[in-house]
Parts: C-alpha cells; sequence; structure tokens
C-alpha cells in the first residue's frame, strides 16, 4: 500500500514536471515523454502484467491534461508498457545500451499511437511529423530513462528478485 | 470455465492488455462533452498544484518580457525627455526676452472620491481632501486623462468638486490643431457641446481639445476632451461641435487637484526626477 501511495505521488510529480518543465528542456523543440521515462523505469524489470496496468494508469492519468483525447495516452501507454516489461528482463538485462535502444523503440511506437490516434494528419504528413519530432524526442527520452534506471540501481535498499523481476 | 481459465490463467496478462486496449478506445469513442466532464472533474483534483505551479512560470515569462518592453521604453523616453529638456530650456529663454511669465510644473494633489451628488443635473463629487491639505475654492480638478472640473466647497478635510458634467459648468477650450476657441457646454453624460464655433472655422472630428487658459479660470492646455461630431445648420451661423470628454465623469475613483505651479527653474522637480532615475538606476542593478 505504501509503494502504491509512492508510486502515485511519483507519477504526480513526474506529470507535473511534464506540463511545466518538458518544453523548457527541449532541444530543437523535442521534449522528452518523462510519463514514459517513469513507465519505463517503473516496469521494465516487472511482469507484463505490471506494465500494462501501470501504463494505462500512467496513460490514463496524462489523459486528464487533454480530455478531448481521453484514452489515446492510456491505449498507447499500456501496450508500450506491455512491451517494456516483456523484452526488459528476457533479453540482456543488465545491458544499457539494450535498454535504452528497449526505451527508444518504446517511445517510438508510443508517438506512432499518438499520431495515428490523436491528430487528423495525412499519411505523408504524419511521416513528416514522425520524423522530425519523434526520433529526437525519443533519443532524448531513451537517454533520460537509461540515466533514471541508472540513479535508481544505486540506490540502497531497493529489493531484487531472483531473475531480474521484483 | 474453459474459457475463463484459458482468459485468466494461461493468457492473463494477454487479457489485461486487451481490456486495457478495449477500455482506452471504448474512452476515445465516446462523446466529447461526457470525456470533457469526466476529465474535468479527476484533473481538477489531481492537477491543482501543477496548473499553479505552471501560471507562475508563464507569468514569470510574461513579467521578463513587459520588463524588456518597459527597458526598451525607458531608453526611448530618457532621450525624449532630454529633447525636452533643451526645448524648455529655450522656450523659458525666448519667453524671458520677450517679457512672458515663465512655465510652471502643476502640483498635483492626489484625492480619493468619496462621494457622489444625488442629483442627477448637478454633478458633483466629494473627495478626501480639504483646507488641512491646502485646497482652496476655485482649484481645477483633474483625472488621469484630462480636465474633470473644480473646486467649489471646502471643508478641513473634504472637499467638493463641481463636474464638467453640470449645467453651471462652462469651460472655454481651444482646438489643439486649430487653435479655434469655443465654449465647452454639457449636454448629457460624458457628451459635450463646442458653443461660438464659426460655419468657416476649421475644426474636424478627432480634433483634442484643450483648456485656454481665457479668463484664467483653469490653467491653459489641460486636455479636456474629443470632437467627434461637427455639422452646418443650414439656419444658424455657427457650426454644431459634439465633443465627448476626455475622462468618463460617471466612474470616477481617484482625482487630482492642481494646488499649484512650481518653477522650471526652481531645482525641485528636477531633484525629484533624478531621484526617479536614481530609484530605478538602482532597481535594475538589483535585479
Amino acid at each position: 500500500m505504501k509503494s502504491v501511495a509512492r508510486i502515485l505521488l511519483a507519477a504526480l510529480i513526474v506529470l507535473m514536471l511534464q506540463m511545466t518543465l518538458a518544453h523548457r528542456i527541449a532541444p530543437a523543440g523535442s521534449a522528452p515523454d518523462l510519463v514514459l521515462v517513469m513507465l519505463a523505469v517503473l516496469v521494465i524489470d516487472r511482469r507484463p502484467l505490471a506494465g500494462v496496468v501501470a501504463g494505462f494508469l500512467l496513460g490514463l492519468l496524462q489523459d486528464l491534461g487533454n480530455a478531448s483525447l481521453l484514452g489515446m495516452n492510456a491505449l498507447a501507454k499500456s501496450i508500450v508498457g506491455y512491451g517494456i516489461a516483456r523484452c526488459g528482463g528476457e533479453y540482456l538485462p543488465d545491458s544499457k545500451m539494450f535498454r535504452g535502444l528497449l526505451v527508444l523503440a518504446a517511445a517510438l511506437v508510443n508517438d506512432i499511437i499518438v499520431i495515428a490516434v490523436g491528430t487528423s494528419l495525412g499519411p505523408a504528413q504524419a511521416i513528416v511529423v514522425f520524423l522530425r519530432d519523434s526520433i529526437l524526442a525519443g533519443v532524448y527520452t531513451s537517454a533520460l530513462a537509461v540515466l533514471v534506471m541508472q540513479i535508481v540501481k544505486i540506490i540502497p535498499g531497493r529489493a531484487v528478485r531472483a531473475g531480474g523481476r521484483y | 470455465m474453459q474459457i475463463f481459465s484459458f482468459l485468466f490463467e494461461r493468457h492473463l496478462e494477454k487479457t489485461v492488455l486487451a481490456a486495457a486496449v478495449g477500455l482506452s478506445v471504448v474512452m476515445l469513442t465516446r462523446g466529447e462533452d461526457s470525456k470533457v466532464a469526466a476529465a474535468r472533474a479527476v484533473s481538477s483534483f489531481l492537477f491543482y498544484p501543477s496548473e499553479r505551479a505552471g501560471r507562475y512560470f508563464d507569468s514569470l515569462e510574461r513579467l521578463q518580457e513587459e520588463n524588456r518592453a518597459l527597458r526598451r521604453l525607458v531608453v526611448s523616453l530618457s532621450h525624449e525627455k532630454e529633447l525636452l529638456h533643451q526645448f524648455r530650456d529655450e522656450r523659458n529663454r525666448l519667453r524671458e526676452l520677450l517679457g512672458f511669465r515663465r512655465d510652471e510644473f502643476y502640483e498635483f494633489l492626489p484625492c480619493e472620491v468619496i462621494g457622489r451628488s444625488a442629483s442627477r443635473y448637478h454633478n458633483s463629487i466629494t473627495v478626501d481632501r480639504g483646507v488641512d491639505a491646502g485646497v482652496r475654492p476655485g482649484m481645477p480638478v483633474v483625472g488621469y486623462r484630462g480636465l474633470v472640473g473644480r473646486v467649489t466647497q471646502v471643508f478641513p478635510a473634504s472637499s467638493r468638486v463641481l463636474l464638467l458634467s453640470n449645467k453651471a459648468s462652462s469651460v472655454s477650450c481651444l482646438d489643439k490643431r486649430s487653435r479655434v476657441v469655443g465654449m465647452l457646454t454639457w449636454e448629457r453624460d460624458n457628451l459635450f457641446r463646442l458653443e461660438y464655433v464659426g460655419r468657416e472655422e476649421d475644426i474636424q472630428s478627432g480634433d483634442t481639445l484643450v483648456t485656454s487658459g481665457l479668463g484664467r479660470a483653469f490653467p491653459k492646455g489641460l486636455a479636456v476632451g474629443i470632437v467627434y461630431k461637427v455639422t452646418d445648420e443650414k439656419t444658424e451661423l455657427s457650426r454644431r461641435v459634439g465633443v465627448v470628454s476626455m475622462t468618463d465623469l460617471n466612474r470616477l475613483e481617484e482625482v487630482f487637484i492642481i494646488t499649484g505651479g512650481r518653477d522650471w527653474e526652481s531645482g525641485e522637480v528636477w531633484l525629484e526626477l533624478q531621484k526617479i532615475d536614481a530609484a530605478a538606476r538602482g532597481g535594475e542593478e538589483g535585479g
């Protein structure tokens, strides 16, 4: 119960940062997706079930900021959360490069879903928007995620179960 | 039972994923109004601190931008002020050569309006400064934008001001552009008529009227109103000139009584300006 409250508090702080700070630290206008960073950090060593639930709830929280697209981020983040949790502990669990690439792929998938659902762009325009914004933002997000994962790893008292799952 | 076992025991993760996706799609396909209502209820509770923080950062940005614009304005006004000082000195030298009285700065006494007359046709206000503050009957009263009226009665701590919007008030005015002189009388609300303007006189809508200083009832050059209508009557020798007052006389909250003038050369004004400059510079350095 305590850990759920802590995660909820952390999620609210991350959302606050996403709304107030993310666009200020955006190189070339590509802001990092801090919610995705949190999701990746939360679920990379957990079971896919936790990934789906955490992704859905975090996405839903994010959707509350833009009610007209309620469900869009919930959809994207639950799929991405499942993917991160499914692949995170399975292959190369200690490789930073693999984790970075995994989060990059997750960010790109997330953006594809968001562009497909949340915009009325034609295919050509959607591809341009994706190439222009999503790749740089994805790289930024994945770099941040790896950094945060490393920081979390060195925090004392973090229980890790055998096999990378806890 | 076999289906439940298949869904929730063997493929629990995929079932939950499908449920999450299905739920998201249902939310996405719901009507705009119900989505907004649901989200607003939750987000107003959850995101209140972040919205406050966001608004704070946004206001900081706006203030910085405003500060930059004001700094630009200060630079421009400083140059303009310097030029005006040169013109002022030159003008005073010339006036002195011609034997005219020196120009003066007005001394403004800020007052708050504490009462209004009940009568619709004898518009007057009561302000919170009186004899104790040096107010005397006959002193002109101005608002932020122009002339308001004159002091008619004074008491120890208050004064009554007869507004321009009064049948008993009439002000000699001058067209700032063409220097045509006329007498301003009240019609209704904030609307006035400029009388005694001949058919051949050059007066146009949009012209600004200032006090003429004739009769010494009001000092010369105080803004009074703007001409909004000029019509020629076939049977009359004069033009009908409609004027709207600079100040909204129905919504006065603060006014200034002109209690006197200060000599240009006394140094007092210059010292005050220097104090303001020094304070502004101190603020910039501190910031």
